[in-house]
C-alpha cells in the first residue's frame, strides 16, 4: 500500500528517472565496450606495426653487420689490395649510403679510409667486439660533435697503410638511422626509439633532433606511471621481455610498446598518442558515442520538455485553480464578515488576509498584509496580544477562541469578533489561521433578549406586584362593601346606621369601580385598540371642568392649588378632550394624593411656539412639592403595574396603572411627557401635547366695541399681565394694579376724570383688601355701574351671596380666559342675565313620570336599575335582549316610551344592531326616540360605535344615577313630561 | 738686491720646470693623459690595477676624471660641447654615442696591432656599423645565452637542444613533467627580447640599415612576426609557466635556484653578481644552451656589453694615447689586471680569469652562434623597455603578434623622431 501511494506520488518522474538511469548505464557500458575493443584492436595494430618496424630494424642491422662481414671478407682476400680498398669501400658507401668507414683498434682508435684518425668511445661494446668477437651497433659522438651510429663487427688483425685493426666499422648520421624508424602509419607523430635496456636512447624518429636522453628516466618523471609500472618496464627490458601499457604525459595520453630488438640489449620503444592510434577507431567510437549521445540528449530533452510540459501544464493548472480559489475564497470572504488570516507559525509573516478587512476594519488590505500589528492596535480590548508561548500550545489541528471589541477606523464603528485560531501543518508547514467572525449582531441580539429578559422578568414581577396589591385593593373595597352590607342588614331599621353603611358602601364601590376602569384602560392600550376621539373643545371648559373636580380635591387637604395659563393660548382646539382630560386628571390628582397637606400643587398651561399656524401646541407642567420620587423610580414610573414602595405610597390607594396610561395616552396624541422629581421635595410633570386649530371666530372686535377700558385688581402681576396678553387683540385698553386699594385709588381717579373703567376684574384673595372689600370701596365710591367680576379658582358659591350684596356682578373662573370673559360680561352689558346651565339639579326628581324601555339581559342589573328609576319616580319596561327591545318599541303607540337605555352586549340581538333595527324601523319615533348606551364598554370608540349605531348618548356601568339625570335632562328635559315631550 | 730677486726667480723656474717635465722611465719625457669615465666603472679593480700599471711601467700620468654615475652622460656631453674632451674617453657602445660626435673626436683603431688578440666577440661589439673599431674593450665579457638546469634535465632523462625544433620539443618535454620550462621574468626585465632579435639583424645588416634609415619596419620583417608569435605560443603552452606576469629580476633567481624553472635567458656573470648561494641548485647544476626564439634554426648567443676606451683623436698627445690602449690591450699587463676576475675573455690569450664551466664547456657553440649585441645597440630608437612593453600587450591579450610588432614600430619610430633621427 505504501510502496502503491509512494508509486503514485512519484510517478512519471520516477518512471523518467529509472528510464534515464537505465539508458546511461547502457551507454556507459556501450561505451566501455567499444572503447576496450577500441584498444585491444589499437594496441594489435601497435604491436603488428612495430613487429614490422623491427624486423625490418632487424634486417637492417643485418644487412650492415652482413655487409662489413662480406667487406671484411674481401679486405683480407688477396683481392683487397690496400689500394684497391678505398676504391671497393667507396664504391659501396655511394650504393649503401654511410657515412664513413673505419678501421678499428682494439682500444678503439679508429682511422679512415682517407687516414683520418677518430676515436670512438664504445663503453662495455668494445668488448663484445674486440673480445667477444661480435658484431656491434652503437651511437657515437664523433670529435666534430656529429652524432652516428657506428656499425661494426670483427676481422682479422691486419693493417692498413700502417694501422693495426682488429674489426671494420660504418657509420651511419643519426638523422638517416632515425629516418628508417620513422612510421608513417602513425602520421609521424609516434615517437620511436631504438634503446638499451637501461632506457638510454641510441636512435629516436623525432623531427629534427632529439632532446631524450633516457627515456625511462623520462617516464618515470614525466608520466603517470607508478613506480611499481617503471619497475616492470626496468625489469622487462633487463629481462629481453616486451610489454605494452598506457600512460599520460602532460595531458597527452601514450600508448607505450617496447619489445627486444634481438641485438644486444637493444629495446624497440614506441610511443604513440593513443588519440594517433586509436585515430580510425577512435573516429568510429566519436561517432558511435555522438550518435549516441545525440539520440540520448534528444531522448533526454524529449523526457525533460515533456517532464516541463506536464509540470507548467500541472503548475498552470494548479496555479490557476489555486487563483480561482483564491478569487472565490476572496469572493466569499467579500460576501461574509468574517475575516480570514494565516500566519507563518515560524516568523509570524502574514501568508493570507482576506481582503474584506478593510471594510470590516478599515485596515488597508496591503497594510494588514505587511504588518499584522495594525490589526491589534484596532482592537478595543487590551488583551488582545495573543503571547506566542500560547499560540504554540495550541496542539495541531486544534483552536482556541477569544472575543475581541475592535473599532473600524474609517468609521469608528465599534463591532465584536470572534477570533477562533487554529494550529495547522500542512506538509510540516505550520501555520496559524486565525478567522475573525463579526459576532456584534449575536452580541446585539443577547443583549436585547437578556434586556427583554429582565424586562419580562420585571413585567413578571410588576404583574405579580400588581396581581398581590389587586388582589389587596380588589379585597379591601370588597371587603367593605361586603362588610357594610351585612352591617346593613344588621341595622335596617337604624336610619342613621343604613345612611352610614350604604355611604361607605358607595365610597368603596366607586374606588373598585376605579380600580375595574383603570385595569380595563390598560388591557385595552396594551392590546393596541385604544383610539382617539378627535373634536373640537374648549380649553377654557377643559381647565374649568379641571378645577371643578380637582379644586374640592385639593381644598380637603388644604393644599394650595393654582392654575395659571401664561401666554395667551387658543381657546379653541381640536384635539380628544376625554384623553386630554383623562392625563391631566391623572397627573393632577397624583399630585393632590401624593403631595402632603397644605402642601402646594401648581398647573401652568402654556403655548409654546409652533412652526404651523395650523397647530398649537401647549405644554402642561403640575408642580408639586409633594414626596417626590427616587431617580430610580424615575425610570420606571411610565412602566405599568409600577409603584414606588415607601411609608407614604403604602398608605395612598393606586394601582400602579395611572402613570402608565398616561404614557401610553401621552404617546398616542404624539406628545412627550417628562419628569423632574426629587425626593422629598417635590416632582414636575411637563406634558407637550400639539392640537389642530378650528377657524377663528370673529368676536374680538364685537367686544371692544361695548368695552373700551378694563382695570384688574390681583395680587399676582405675573397673572396681570397674562390677562393683559390674552385681551390685547380685544382692543380693550387693560390697567392692573396688585391690590385692591390701589384699584379702588385708580378706579376713583379714573371715574373723576369721567373716564371710567368699563369693566373692573378683581382676585378675589387679595392680602390686605380682598375681592369682596374692594368691591364694597369701588361700589361706595362709583356706584353701581361699572360692571364688576371676581376672577377666583375657588368655589363661589360659599360667597356668592356676601358677593352680590358687595355688589359683584359676576364670577370667573380662574384661569382667566378671553371667552368665558365674554361670557361673564355679555349678560351684564345687555343687562341679560343667562339662562341657567341645562344640568339637573341633582335633588330633584326631574326624570318622575317618565317610561324607560330597558334593554338588559343581566336580570340583577336589570333590576337594581329597575328599582334605582323607580326611586326617581320612573317606570321602567324591560327586554331581555335587543330583539325583545325593538319588538317591544316597534309595537309600542308613539310616546310611549321617553327614552331607551340599551345594554350592548346581550344575546340574540347586541344594542348596536338592535338601535339600528329601531332606527330603521317605520316607528314613528323610529329617529327621534332617545337611545342611551348603557354599558361597561367606556372608552372612546366605545361611544363612538354606540353613535355610529344611532344612539344619543353613552351611559357608563355601574350606572351612576347623577348621569342618567344629567343624560335624560339633556336629551329629554325635566320632568314635565308633556312639555319635555313636546320639546323633543 | 737685484741679484737676490733674479736669484729667487731663476729658483722658481728651475722648480716649476722640473715638476711639469718629469722623464719617463724610458728616459722620453713623461705625459699626463686625461681619463674620463664613470665613476663606479673606473672604480672597478681591474680598470684600477691596468692604470697603476701603465703609470708604474710607463712613468706616464693619468688624470681621471671620474664623475657621477647619475650625472656621467649629462656632463660628459657637456664637457664635450665645451670642447673639454678627454685624452681617453670611457664609453659602452650599447648608448648613444652620436652626442659625442665620434666622427670628430674619436680615433678608428681598426689598424692597430692589438686588434688580432681580440676575440670576435668583443671586437664586433666595438665596432660600429661601417666597420670601424671605436675603442678597446677592457671589460667584463659575459656571455648571455639560455641557462639550463642540467641536474634537473638529467633527472628527466632530457639533454639539451641544439636546434629549434628541439628546443620546442624539449620545452614541452618539460611542461609534461609539470617544471615550467623557461622563467620569463616580464614584470621589469626587458634584455631577452633582443637576444632574439640580434640574429636577425646581425645575420642581415641590410635590414638593420633600412629599418635605421626608415625604410622598412618590423611589420616588413617575417621573423619579427615568427618571434612574437612564438612568445605568444610559449606563454600560452605554459612554458612560461603561470606567474610570469608577476616575475620580475628580483624573482629569476629564486625561481632558477629551486627549480621552479629550468631554463632562463641570462647571461654567465649574472650568476656570480645575482644567483643566492642559498639556493638549492648551485651555478654547478647550470649549463648553457643557445637561446631559442625561432628566430635562429641553431639558436644564438649574446656578446657582453663592454666598456671601451676611446682615444680622442684630436688629442695633443694622441700617440701617447695610442701607446696607453695598446699597453692596455698587451696580454701581459691585461692578465694582471683580469687576474681573478669572472668574466669572458675579451682577449684570445686572457688566461688569469675566471671563465664559468658553463660558458667554457659550451665553446664551441658560442663560438658557432655567438653574436654582437646588435638589436639593442645598432637599432636606432630602440627602447627594450618599450619593447617588453608590447611584448606584455601582446601577453594580456591585448594584442596580437601583428599587433605587437607594429606597437614595437610605434614605438621604436616615436623615439627615432625624438632623437631627430635622420628620416624619422
Amino acid at each position: 500500500m505504501l510502496m502503491k501511494k509512494l508509486i503514485e506520488k512519484l510517478g512519471l518522474t520516477l518512471l523518467i528517472c529509472i528510464i534515464c538511469i537505465c539508458a546511461v548505464s547502457i551507454g556507459i557500458f556501450y561505451i566501455n565496450f567499444i572503447s576496450d575493443r577500441i584498444y585491444n584492436d589499437s594496441t594489435s595494430h601497435l604491436r603488428e606495426i612495430y613487429d614490422q618496424v623491427n624486423r625490418s630494424f632487424g634486417a637492417y642491422v643485418e644487412k650492415n653487420w652482413g655487409l662489413l662481414e662480406s667487406w671484411e671478407d674481401y679486405i683480407s682476400s688477396d683481392e683487397g689490395a690496400e689500394s684497391k680498398i678505398p676504391y671497393f669501400i667507396s664504391k659501396e658507401q655511394d650504393y649503401w649510403g654511410f657515412t664513413e668507414f673505419y678501421f678499428m683498434a682494439p682500444d678503439g682508435k679508429c682511422m679512415t679510409l682517407s687516414g683520418n684518425a677518430e676515436t670512438m668511445e664504445l663503453g662495455v661494446d668494445i668488448d663484445n667486439l674486440m673480445v667477444k668477437k661480435q658484431p656491434i651497433m652503437t651511437s657515437e659522438t664523433l670529435s666534430d660533435g656529429q652524432e652516428v651510429t657506428v656499425f661494426a663487427v670483427p676481422s682479422e688483425h691486419k693493417e692498413y697503410n700502417g694501422f693495426g685493426y682488429d674489426a671494420i666499422a660504418i657509420s651511419y648520421s643519426n638523422a638517416d638511422m632515425s629516418s628508417s624508424l620513422n612510421v608513417e602509419a602513425f602520421s609521424g607523430k609516434a615517437r620511436c626509439f631504438v634503446i638499451h635496456n637501461d632506457g638510454s636512447i641510441l636512435l629516436s624518429t623525432l623531427t629534427g633532433g632529439n632532446v631524450y636522453e633516457n627515456y625511462i628516466v623520462y617516464l618515470d618523471a614525466a608520466s603517470d606511471l607508478s613506480d611499481k609500472a617503471v619497475e616492470q618496464i626496468k625489469k622487462d627490458m633487463e629481462n629481453g621481455n616486451s610489454g605494452l601499457l598506457q600512460c599520460n604525459i602532460g595531458k597527452v595520453s601514450y600508448c607505450i610498446l617496447y619489445q627486444p630488438v634481438g641485438y644486444q640489449d637493444f629495446f624497440l620503444l614506441s610511443a604513440v598518442p593513443q588519440s594517433v592510434l586509436s585515430a580510425g577507431f577512435l573516429s568510429v567510437q566519436k561517432t558511435t558515442s555522438n550518435v549516441i549521445i545525440a539520440i540520448s540528449v534528444l531522448i533526454g530533452a524529449a523526457i525533460i520538455v515533456l517532464i516541463i510540459m506536464r509540470s507548467n501544464k500541472l503548475s498552470r493548472k494548479s496555479k490557476t485553480e489555486l487563483q480561482y480559489r483564491e478569487r472565490m475564497f476572496d469572493v466569499l470572504s467579500n460576501s461574509v464578515d468574517d475575516i480570514f488570516i494565516m500566519l507563518d507559525a515560524q516568523d509570524q509573516n502574514v501568508d493570507y488576509i482576506s481582503p474584506n478587512v478593510e471594510r470590516l476594519i478599515g485596515i488597508p488590505v496591503e497594510e494588514a498584509r505587511s504588518n499584522i500589528k495594525v490589526l491589534i492596535k484596532c482592537a478595543i480590548t487590551n488583551d488582545i496580544i495573543i503571547p506566542k508561548e500560547e499560540l504554540e500550545a495550541i496542539p495541531l489541528q486544534g483552536s482556541i477562541s477569544r472575543e475581541y471589541e475592535y473599532m473600524h477606523q474609517s468609521t469608528g464603528e465599534r463591532r465584536w469578533y470572534r477570533m477562533t485560531m487554529y494550529h495547522m501543518s500542512i506538509q510540516d508547514v505550520k501555520k496559524y489561521i486565525f478567522v475573525m467572525s463579526d459576532r456584534t449582531h449575536d452580541r446585539q441580539m443577547n443583549q436585547k433578549l437578556q434586556e427583554a429578559l429582565t424586562a419580562a422578568r420585571s413585567a413578571n414581577e410588576a404583574k405579580s406586584n400588581f396581581l398581590s396589591n389587586m388582589s389587596h385593593d380588589i379585597r379591601t373595597p370588597m371587603n367593605a362593601i361586603v362588610g357594610f352590607s351585612v352591617l346593613l342588614e344588621k341595622d335596617a331599621d337604624k336610619p342613621e346606621k343604613v345612611r352610614e353603611y350604604t355611604r361607605k358602601i358607595t365610597a368603596s364601590s366607586h374606588h373598585l369601580l376605579s380600580l375595574i376602569n383603570d385595569v380595563l384602560d390598560m388591557s385595552k392600550i396594551e392590546s393596541g385598540r385604544t383610539s382617539l376621539n378627535v373634536e373640537q373643545f374648549s380649553l377654557p371648559e377643559l381647565l374649568e371642568e379641571l378645577g371643578i373636580i380637582l379644586v374640592p380635591q385639593a381644598k380637603a387637604k388644604k393644599q394650595k392649588f393654582r392654575m395659571l395659563v401664561q401666554g395667551a393660548p387658543p381657546e379653541r382646539l381640536i384635539g380628544d378632550k376625554l384623553r386630554l382630560n383623562q392625563i391631566l386628571i391623572n397627573l393632577l390628582s397624583n399630585a393632590i394624593k401624593y403631595t402632603p397637606d397644605e402642601g402646594r400643587i401648581e398647573f401652568i398651561v402654556q403655548e409654546i411656539p409652533h412652526s404651523s399656524g395650523q397647530y398649537a401646541k401647549l405644554r402642561f407642567a403640575v408642580k408639586d412639592n409633594g414626596i417626590g420620587m427616587s431617580s430610580e423610580f424615575q425610570k420606571k414610573v411610565f412602566a405599568p403595574f409600577s409603584r414606588e414602595i415607601n411609608s407614604v405610597t403604602n398608605k395612598i390607594q393606586g394601582t400602579g396603572l395611572g402613570m402608565a396610561i398616561t404614557k401610553n395616552l401621552v404617546d398616542l396624541m404624539g406628545g412627550i411627557i417628562q419628569v423632574e422629581s426629587e425626593t422629598g421635595k417635590g416632582t414636575v410633570f411637563t406634558v407637550e401635547l400639539t392640537f389642530a386649530l378650528p377657524e377663528k371666530e370673529e368676536q374680538a372686535e364685537q367686544l371692544s366695541q361695548k368695552i373700551k377700558r378694563m382695570l384688574i385688581a390681583d395680587d399676582e402681576e405675573e397673572i396681570c399681565l397674562d390677562i393683559k396678553e390674552l385681551m390685547k387683540d380685544t382692543g380693550i385698553e387693560i390697567y392692573y394694579e396688585t391690590d385692591g386699594a390701589a384699584a379702588v385709588d385708580t378706579a376713583v381717579r379714573s371715574h373723576n376724570k369721567g373716564e371710567d373703567f368699563d369693566v373692573i376684574l378683581l382676585d378675589w384673595k387679595m392680602p390686605k383688601m380682598n375681592g369682596i372689600e374692594t368691591a364694597k370701596a369701588l361700589r361706595k365710591q362709583l356706584g353701581t355701574g361699572v360692571p364688576i367680576l371676581v376672577l377666583t379658582s375657588y368655589d363661589w358659591s360659599d360667597i356668592e351671596k356676601e358677593a352680590r350684596l358687595a355688589g359683584i356682578n359676576a364670577f370667573m373662573p380662574k384661569p382667566f380666559f378671553v371667552s368665558t370673559f365674554r361670557q361673564a360680561i355679555e349678560p351684564l352689558l345687555s343687562e341679560q342675565k343667562s339662562e341657567p346651565e341645562n344640568t339637573a339639579p341633582s335633588d330633584e326628581k326631574v326624570m318622575e313620570g317618565r317610561l324607560f324601555l330597558i334593554a338588559e339581559d343581566n336580570e340583577m342589573n336589570a333590576e337594581i336599575l329597575t328599582e334605582v328609576l323607580a326611586m326617581e319616580g320612573v317606570e321602567c319596561e324591560l327586554a331581555a335582549n335587543g330583539q325583545e327591545a325593538v319588538n317591544l318599541f316597534e309595537t309600542s303607540e308613539p310616546g310611549h316610551y321617553d327614552i331607551i337605555l340599551m345594554d350592548v352586549q346581550m344575546p340574540v340581538m347586541n344594542g348596536y344592531e338592535a338601535t339600528r333595527k329601531i332606527r330603521s324601523s317605520s316607528h314613528p319615533e323610529a329617529k327621534t326616540i332617545p337611545i342611551v348606551a348603557m354599558t361597561a364598554n367606556t372608552f372612546a370608540e366605545d361611544v363612538r360605535n354606540a353613535m355610529d349605531a344611532g344612539m344619543n348618548g353613552h351611559l357608563a356601568k355601574p350606572i351612576d344615577m347623577e348621569a342618567v339625570k344629567n343624560m335624560v335632562v339633556k336629551l329629554i328635559g325635566t320632568s314635565d313630561k308633556n312639555n319635555s315631550k313636546e320639546g323633543i | 738686491m737685484r741679484k737676490k730677486y733674479l736669484f729667487i726667480i731663476l729658483l722658481a723656474i728651475l722648480v716649476t720646470s722640473c715638476s711639469l717635465s718629469e722623464s719617463s722611465q724610458d728616459g722620453t719625457k713623461s705625459v699626463t693623459l686625461t681619463l674620463m669615465g664613470k665613476k663606479s666603472d673606473l672604480d672597478k679593480s681591474y680598470m684600477k690595477s691596468i692604470f697603476q700599471q701603465y703609470e708604474e711601467k710607463t712613468g706616464n700620468k693619468l688624470d681621471i676624471i671620474s664623475i657621477e654615475d647619475a650625472e656621467f652622460e649629462t656632463e660628459a656631453a657637456e664637457r664635450f660641447d665645451k670642447g673639454n674632451v678627454p685624452d681617453i674617453f670611457m664609453h659602452f657602445h650599447n648608448a648613444d654615442l652620436d652626442r659625442f660626435d665620434v666622427d670628430s673626436n674619436f680615433y678608428y683603431l681598426n689598424d692597430e696591432k692589438w686588434t688580432a688578440d681580440l676575440t670576435d666577440g668583443a671586437k664586433a661589439y666595438c665596432t660600429d656599423s661601417s666597420g670601424r673599431l671605436l675603442g678597446l674593450p677592457f671589460w667584463e665579457n659575459s656571455v648571455s645565452g639560455c641557462y639550463y638546469n642540467k641536474t634537473i634535465l638529467n633527472d628527466l632523462g632530457l639533454k639539451p637542444a641544439t636546434t629549434q625544433t628541439e628546443f620546442d620539443v624539449l620545452c614541452q618535454a618539460l611542461a609534461d613533467t609539470g617544471y615550467t620550462p623557461i622563467c620569463w621574468p616580464a614584470n621589469g626585465c626587458s634584455w631577452m627580447i633582443q637576444f632574439g632579435m640580434d640574429p636577425i639583424f646581425a645575420d642581415n645588416p641590410e635590414l638593420l640599415e633600412k629599418l635605421n634609415k626608415n625604410e622598412i619596419t618590423y611589420s616588413d620583417i617575417p621573423e619579427m612576426t615568427n618571434m612574437v608569435q612564438w612568445i605568444a605560443n610559449a606563454a600560452e603552452k605554459g612554458w612560461f609557466g603561470n606567474n610570469y606576469p608577476e616575475y620580475g629580476w628580483d624573482e629569476i633567481s629564486p625561481v632558477m635556484g629551486q627549480g621552479q624553472a629550468v631554463m632562463t635567458f641570462i647571461w654567465d656573470t649574472w650568476f656570480y653578481t645575482d644567483y643566492s648561494k642559498e639556493n638549492k641548485y648551485t651555478i654547478d647544476d647550470f649549463a648553457l644552451m643557445p637561446v631559442f626564439m625561432n628566430t635562429a634554426e641553431k639558436g644564438t648567443y649574446e656578446g657582453g656589453n663592454l666598456n671601451m676606451m676611446m682615444a680622442n683623436k684630436n688629442s695633443k698627445n694622441i700617440d701617447a694615447v695610442l701607446d696607453f690602449l695598446s699597453f692596455c690591450a698587451s696580454e701581459e699587463n691585461y692578465n694582471v689586471a683580469f687576474d681573478g676576475i669572472s668574466t669572458v675573455n675579451c682577449f684570445k690569450n686572457q688566461t688569469t680569469n675566471i671563465q664559468s664551466d658553463m660558458v667554457t664547456s659550451s665553446e664551441r657553440s658560442i663560438k658557432e652562434n655567438e653574436r654582437v649585441s646588435t638589436a639593442s645597440s645598432r637599432i636606432i630608437g630602440y627602447s627594450a623597455d618599450e619593447v617588453a612593453e608590447a611584448i606584455n600587450s601582446l601577453l594580456h591579450g591585448k594584442v596580437n603578434a601583428e599587433g605587437c610588432v607594429k606597437l614595437m614600430d610605434e614605438y621604436r619610430i616615436a623615439a627615432a623622431a625624438k632623437q631627430g633621427a635622420e628620416g624619422f
